[in-house]
């Protein structure tokens, strides 16, 4: 099969560095320093996002605090703003939906613009035109120091390719005359899902490079290498084929949360738990649907971990519903052990049949009261009536900025 | 580590609402006084809402010509201006 000899009509946005750079937007005073961004400032706290900056010295997104201020001592870092980075995300959202309806965005800070279709409004120019003018655009109405990084492409997968190829603040076209090329200067962690497992995959076929893997043949990739259909649509995908623009369905829902001090505290191990299970709950309402199953996870300070999941015949959707069934299966744990982290999410996603009248009043009421405390939370803010088992997670856990996708952004951003 | 100072204190401001300008400039303070002192926002940072509750609130990150950062709140339902923060200049 030849690369897909079709006019790239696909633009891949990536806002640089996303939270770091709102964070220097922000603060005129923190740009061109080394700084990054925090949901919760501790000693052993991950960097989620770092600035160019320190990036250029070495700091890593997911590093420790520590790590990084032994890299800088001078690394500054501040707490995530949920609200900041909502703004920027809807204002790059609305530059992005004036060039075409068939705009959604992949994560917080990419998205994706399909042209296809669009030619007759573009007057003429170039995707490389619009390119530039959404740059532009970006500093004009979002502020100077925001940079993107555009990708054009026939497909996805390769405009995401182009849009990493060279930052920051780069414009890059892949298409048939220059896909070998672009290869030849990659390598095959390079390229967006191919980790270090994939790689040791390749690697054991003999596919080194980008380009041996651009060579290999399709019954190779889906018999041997990949040994599933995953063979094939890479052998698409790496030619500039569309085979990523399905949409993806909610398959789990929840919350983790790693503790700053581990403990074996039973009253305030239940009490996160139950924070856990009220932001689980209002998640899963939020969605507008109810969950068949449940799991609960927490790994141990020794290494050891523990993990308990069921599935139940009715939907649960009320926060004492989950905390219940949850405390369950917690209480299963090994006692006595410290906890590092825990978690829980509620799996068997299917629509909501609240709105089917019962049979039983006690569930009526059930459905009444979780629904009065919705709206008591919406009108005052997230939190304003929560169950008393919450009260010591509640002061010690703090909403976190989700990472990937963006649809819990509003629930975030109800704060009391 | 993190340079910011919370203050969360009422503050007078001036502001300057714009009637021909960009959404970016539509509206920031001008100048505030906190403590006696008067300070002059010489850039805006960002500006974006967000809410308490129902309350909707106009976060205002502003720089002073000395290199400092303030985040100034506007309370719309309540009218205030609250100085929650500041970053001093950082050299």
């Amino acid at each position: 099969m030849k690369p897909n000899h079709e006019k790239p009509m696909i633009m891949f946005i990536d806002l640089n560095s996303a939270f770091a750079t709102a964070e220097q937007q922000a603060h005129p005073s923190l740009r061109g320093k080394p700084m990054g961004v925090t949901n919760r400032i501790s000693k052993e706290c991950c960097v989620i996002a770092a600035s160019y900056e320190a990036k250029g010295i070495g700091i890593k997104v997911g590093m420790r605090l520590s790590e990084a201020k032994a890299i800088c001592p001078d690394f500054i870092i501040l707490e995530t703003d949920a609200p900041k980075y909502n703004r920027v995300y809807e204002k790059l959202v609305r530059i992005m939906k004036s060039y075409s309806p068939k705009t959604w965005m992949k994560s917080i800070d990419e998205g994706v613009i399909d042209f296809h279709g669009m030619e007759p409004v573009l007057n003429g120019r170039t995707l490389q035109d619009i390119g530039y003018e959404i740059k532009q655009r970006v500093k004009d109405e979002i502020g100077d120091w925001m940079r993107i990084n555009v990708g054009i492409a026939p497909n996805i997968f390769l405009a995401k390719q182009a849009a990493s190829w060279h930052k920051p603040d780069g414009l890059d076209t892949i298409d048939h005359t220059n896909l070998r090329k672009y290869y030849e200067e990659m390598e095959l962690t390079d390229l967006s899902g191919i980790a270090d497992r994939n790689e040791a995959r390749l690697n054991s076929y003999g596919i080194m490079t980008p380009l041996q893997f651009l060579d290999a043949d399709e019954y190779t990739l889906k018999k041997q290498v990949f040994r599933s259909i995953t063979g094939t649509y890479w052998f698409k995908r790496l030619r500039g084929y569309e085979i990523d623009d399905y949409e993806t369905h909610l398959g789990m829902v929840g919350r983790q949360w790693v503790l700053r001090d581990p403990t074996h505290d039973d009253v305030k191990l239940r009490s996160y738990l139950a924070f856990l299970c009220e932001t689980t709950g209002m998640k899963v309402r939020f969605r507008g649907v109810e969950a068949r199953g449940i799991c609960v996870w927490a790994n141990y300070r020794n290494g050891e971990s523990f993990y308990a999941k069921r599935m139940y015949k009715t939907g649960i959707y009320t926060n004492q519903d989950i905390y219940r069934r949850a405390t369950e299966m917690f209480n299963q744990r090994r006692l006595g052990a410290d906890i590092q982290t825990m978690g829980i999410y509620c799996y068997g996603i299917e629509p909501s049949k609240r709105s089917q009248l019962s049979m039983f009043e006690d569930i009526s009421k059930i459905d009444d009261i979780t629904k009065a405390v919705d709206e008591i939370n919406e009108f005052y803010g997230a939190f304003t009536v929560f169950m008393g088992t919450t009260l010591e997670g509640k002061k010690t856990i703090k909403q976190k900025i989700p990472f990937g996708g963006t649809q819990y952004f509003e629930l975030l951003l109800k704060r009391a | 580590m993190d340079p910011t100072i919370q203050i969360n204190e009422m503050v007078d401001v001036v502001p300057i609402f714009r009637a021909h300008a960009s959404e970016l400039n539509i509206c920031m303070p001008a100048k505030m006084r906190y403590h006696g002192q008067d300070i002059e926002f010489t850039r805006l940072g960002m500006r974006h809402p967000t809410q308490k509750g129902k309350r909707m609130i106009h976060v205002f990150e502003m720089g002073d010509e000395n290199g400092n950062d303030y985040r100034l709140e506007f309370d719309a339902e309540r009218l205030t201006w609250t100085l929650v923060s500041m970053i001093g200049g950082i050299s």
